[in-house]
């Protein structure tokens, strides 16, 4: 980082190649989000057939055909590209400096700068999700092939709680949209915000 | 260098910004059933050979202890009536590329290798009940009819006008069944009855009720990909 004056700290700025992963990640969510719900008005997983389903505007698809084609499409890209993010956290050593650390927990125990806690809140916060994400995948899969993953459908001990889980993904998700956009704002202004969209 | 009048409050960064959310908007907004059945077009091939890969005719699908047969989850679904047949009149026809074609009764189809599984029964709707389908083997149907080399696909015909249609490797995998009983008794008749497909491998749309022809093709005819496919269902419903 540049060394300006403490008045004005640096401009946060995130490559491109990032940029373009989290909007991809952001559309192909709310695609499964949407989908995902059309699938689970089929048959809720709460109450069965007679149970609560999602008014038809935060779905996806028009009915269930349509709202697994939809599914079963962009699960490709919201898979991969969290493969690809993966990948390159790996390769350019960003998992050690943006993601919650020790020091990060420090902070959160010890710390008295407020803006230090907020910024370590920010990214425990943005961290914790991508267990979540990549449970979403793993329970997606062992729903869509049962039978060919035995062995990770059975993770899930039963098909109530299999679908159960998958489905709490979708309120987390929503949760995490939130919480991560107001805690970016508070960590960063709306400036931090900006330099993950602009282009 | 700015021509275009912009309100003074928005920039030229902004209004791209916002240019771009409508036109998500606009894209989701408008998600006609038209454009819904393109974005399936688009990964079925790839899904389609994803399933494909995974189907092997060596690999069982374990099956479960009796213990966990849950009767009550197996719910009804049927697109229209639940036909009445007579077991004296009723026969199952295999035709189509093989090398004897034959009609069978329901006695001459009792002295099949008679075998059962417990398996987990997906619907497409979400649902899913372990049960215990008894029958025969497809594959030892196959045998006794000899699909000829240009058999790629099985048609199937129902009773009650519905059809179904299956790639060769997952009707003869060795765990698909032409079912005669469930959980240990005769199959009713709103479960399918006399005979009914059942198979851990594939969604509960491919499984037809009341199988009346079995028919070995080397293509799937126009429209006759299934009742279900043809209004958007995936083709290989594999699981």
């Amino acid at each position: 980082m540049n060394k300006q004056p403490r008045k004005s700290p640096p401009v946060p700025s995130q490559p491109n190649f990032v940029k373009i992963l989290h909007c991809l990640i952001i559309i192909s969510l709310f695609i499964m989000i949407g989908s995902g719900l059309q699938i689970y008005n089929a048959t809720p997983v709460f109450g069965g057939k007679s149970g609560w389903s999602f008014p038809q505007w935060v779905t996806l698809g028009g009915w269930l055909a349509g709202g697994r084609s939809w599914h079963f499409t962009t699960m490709w890209v919201f898979a991969l590209t969290l493969l690809i993010y993966g990948i390159y956290i790996l390769l350019t050593q960003r998992w050690k400096r943006k993601f919650f650390s020790e020091q990060d927990l420090k902070a959160l125990q010890v710390g008295k700068n407020p803006k230090r806690r907020i910024y370590s809140w920010h990214r425990l916060i943005y961290t914790g999700i991508i267990p979540v994400l990549i449970l979403a995948i793993f329970s997606g899969l062992a729903m869509y092939k049962p039978a060919q993953f035995h062995w990770l459908s059975g993770l899930f001990i039963n098909w109530q709680t299999l679908r159960t889980i998958h489905f709490l993904t979708v309120p987390i998700s929503l949760l995490f949209v939130l919480v991560h956009t107001i805690m970016g704002i508070r960590a960063g202004g709306l400036r931090l915000t900006r330099s993950m969209f602009q282009p | 260098m700015n021509h275009l009048k912009l309100p003074p409050h928005l920039n030229r960064r902004q209004v791209i910004q916002l240019l771009g959310m409508s036109g998500m908007g606009y894209l989701l907004g408008s998600c006609s059933d038209e454009f819904t059945a393109r974005v399936g077009e688009l990964s079925e091939p790839l899904n389609q050979s994803f399933g494909e890969l995974l189907v092997k005719p060596q690999k069982l699908i374990p099956e479960f202890p009796k213990s966990a047969i849950d009767p009550k989850a197996l719910l009804l679904n049927t697109y229209d009536i639940t036909p009445k047949i007579d077991p004296d009149e009723y026969r199952l026809t295999i035709d189509g590329e093989v090398k004897f074609p034959m009609q069978l009764n329901l006695k001459a189809l009792t002295q099949l290798p008679q075998t059962s599984i417990i398996m987990q029964h997906v619907c497409v709707e979400g649902w899913a009940a372990i049960v215990q389908w008894g029958g025969f083997r497809l594959r030892d149907l196959a045998t006794m009819v000899q699909p000829k080399a240009s058999a790629r696909y099985v048609l199937f015909e129902s009773a009650d006008k519905y059809t179904e249609s299956w790639d060769l490797a997952s009707a003869l995998h060795p765990q698909t069944l032409l079912a005669n009983r469930l959980n240990g008794q005769p199959l009713p008749a709103e479960n399918g009855a006399p005979l009914r497909l059942a198979t851990p491998i594939k969604l509960g749309y491919k499984l037809s009720k009341w199988v009346t022809k079995v028919t070995f093709a080397s293509q799937i005819p126009k429209g006759g990909k299934g009742y279900w496919e043809e209004q958007g269902y995936e083709w290989f419903g594999g699981i």
